[in-house]
């Protein structure tokens, strides 16, 4: 895995100059810039219809941009560069009919695995044991993927990502459909692997109270960067508002060091 | 062996019945999963106004034709979606409508030829000849190498476009690769099962397997099995019953996936093998 930490000479995981896309008659990105150094856990947060999905098809490259540019790990968005990068999705709406496994699923990701048509069951194990030991999979092997829950669903996807031994993962709203207690347990298990392995993980989400636990650098977005800092810098009344466009008060219990409020709830927002 | 084996004409319509069967097997398992079902049966009609084009063009078997217009309507179709606004469903009902009414107005033209609508509409593969037995033969073993041959992409495609694309797959090209492979196999399964019931023979085989299957390898390979089950034996059964050979197909299909549902069933039912108190 990329377990080695990012040299000051590294380029950024993510450049972004001056995005702008439009979508019909509406211009989603209105010049988006930003820039996301190696290593980090960053959070890119917005309400409903604020760009988020299309800022992130961009990163992928499923949406061209009209004008601007976007670097990832220091190239041109691309299938060679893709393949240094992980991504989860936020959800996979997958046929009841769709039979495949867990196990087939992840054998899809790396070369050695790809023949897992024609190969043991005991084989493509051995070929995939680190990953399924470290995120806890194993036990879902034989599962169809489409009957996983929410919370297994996340967990075996970021084992996909991780497969492919990616410098940069990019996760859409990776809790959404997932319980609460699920919740917690998959961000536990983004900031272990994060800090095993050094990677950048990009968070996009507009769960207030994950970006103000998990992430070290949160970027506000709305059709523009409208403000970036520490979580506790931009998750201010104001920030809140140039970038809802209502007014929103964080709500802070005291906070325990894992980040959980004092009466072990979430750390909610409230609307004013 | 049977003795109707033994005549040349039933030789020939079970090595098509075995070519056919299995790839619409295999076919089946991404068609259904994919949710394009709608989408074969949209191809499979719009045969008819390849049928008809080709008879007014002068072809006394209208494979080719056929063939040629199954796949237009098939590129017709995956390039509205990705150009309107327009949902599915209502870009394969205009297709589908539309092509269905343009082969029975341009057969209207040609009335000589309006008494061979049955062997379209319901099949007949007890005239195929040698040469459309190799042709199956051949389409048959190209399909399945190309199945094989991009089987992980084709899987990641089916479970996440957008994760396929990351993975470094050419999400169009595959789309329109599968699209075409589907269209060639329905089309040359028109001959087998007819227009109206061409869609049984993709669609069941995966329905069937399905309750027997713990994984998508163990899902292919015996809808693979099924498709080979169900066409072979359907049209072996039909001749001895005195049936029409497409429909027994059919209904051999349709037979086998209401066992599939009750052996599941037995499975699922939490009191079997339960001691009495």
């Amino acid at each position: 895995m990329a377990d080695s930490p990012a040299s000051p000479s590294d380029p950024p995981a993510i450049e972004i100059r001056d995005a702008r896309v439009r979508l019909g008659d509406t211009e989603v990105l209105r010049g988006v810039t930003m820039m996301v150094p190696r290593g980090r856990m960053v959070a890119l947060i917005g309400p409903n219809g604020s760009g988020k999905t299309t800022l992130l098809r961009c990163l992928l490259g499923l949406q061209r941009l009209g004008s601007g540019e976007i670097r990832l790990l220091g190239e041109p968005v691309g299938p060679k560069v893709l393949a240094r990068v992980g991504y989860v999705p936020q959800r996979l709406q997958l046929e009841p009919s769709f039979t495949l496994s867990v196990r087939e699923f992840l054998s899809l990701r790396r070369p050695e695995t790809r023949g897992w048509f024609w190969q043991s069951h005991r084989r493509t194990d051995a070929q995939l044991h680190g990953t399924l030991e470290e995120l806890g999979v194993g036990s879902l092997l034989n599962r169809p993927l489409a009957g996983l829950s929410g919370g297994q669903l996340q967990r075996v996807l970021i084992a996909y990502s991780l497969l492919s031994e990616p410098e940069l993962l990019l996760l859409d709203e990776p809790t959404a459909g997932v319980d609460t207690p699920g919740e917690n347990s998959f961000y536990e298990l983004i900031s272990a692997v994060h800090a095993r392995h050094r990677m950048t993980v990009v968070l996009v989400s507009h769960d207030l109270a994950m970006v103000f636990r998990q992430a070290s650098w949160v970027y506000a977005l709305n059709g523009v960067i409208c403000c970036q800092g520490h979580p506790e810098e931009v998750l201010n009344a104001d920030s809140l508002k140039a970038a809802y466009g209502i007014h929103v008060t964080p709500y802070h219990h005291h906070h325990q060091s894992d980040g959980s409020s004092e009466a072990g709830q979430p750390i909610r927002f409230r609307r004013r | 062996m049977p003795d109707f084996l033994s005549e040349p004409f039933m030789q020939r319509a079970l090595l098509v019945a075995l070519a056919l069967g299995p790839i619409c097997g295999f076919l089946g398992v991404f068609v259904t999963a994919r949710r394009m079902a709608f989408f074969s049966d949209t191809i499979s009609h719009a045969a008819l106004t390849g049928v008809a084009a080709g008879f007014l063009a002068g072809f006394d078997e209208p494979t080719v034709p056929v063939l040629l217009y199954c796949s237009l309507v098939a590129v017709a179709m995956l390039w509205l979606k990705e150009r309107t606004q327009l949902l599915n469903d209502t870009i394969m009902a205009v297709l589908l409508s539309t092509s269905v009414a343009g082969g029975v107005v341009l057969l209207s033209l040609q009335r000589n030829r309006w008494a061979e609508l049955d062997k379209f509409l319901l099949g007949d593969i007890l005239s195929v000849g040698w040469m459309d037995v190799g042709i199956a033969w051949m389409v048959a073993l190209l399909v399945v190498g190309i199945l094989l041959w991009r089987l992980t992409p084709l899987v990641l495609l089916t479970t996440h476009e957008d994760l396929a694309h990351v993975g470094g797959i050419h999400v169009r090209a595959l789309n329109y690769g599968f699209v075409i492979l589907l269209t060639v196999a329905v089309s040359l399964t028109i001959r087998v099962l007819g227009i109206l019931l061409v869609t049984s023979l993709i669609v069941l085989p995966p329905a069937i397997a399905r309750s027997m299957s713990r994984n998508l390898r163990q899902h292919i390979i015996l809808s693979f099995f099924v498709g080979i089950i169900g066409a072979g034996g359907g049209v072996m059964l039909s001749y001895p019953l005195n049936l029409p050979t497409g429909p027994t197909v059919t209904l051999t299909l349709g037979i086998l996936f209401v066992l599939s549902l009750l052996v599941r069933r037995l499975q699922q039912d939490p009191t079997r093998d339960k001691p009495s108190p």
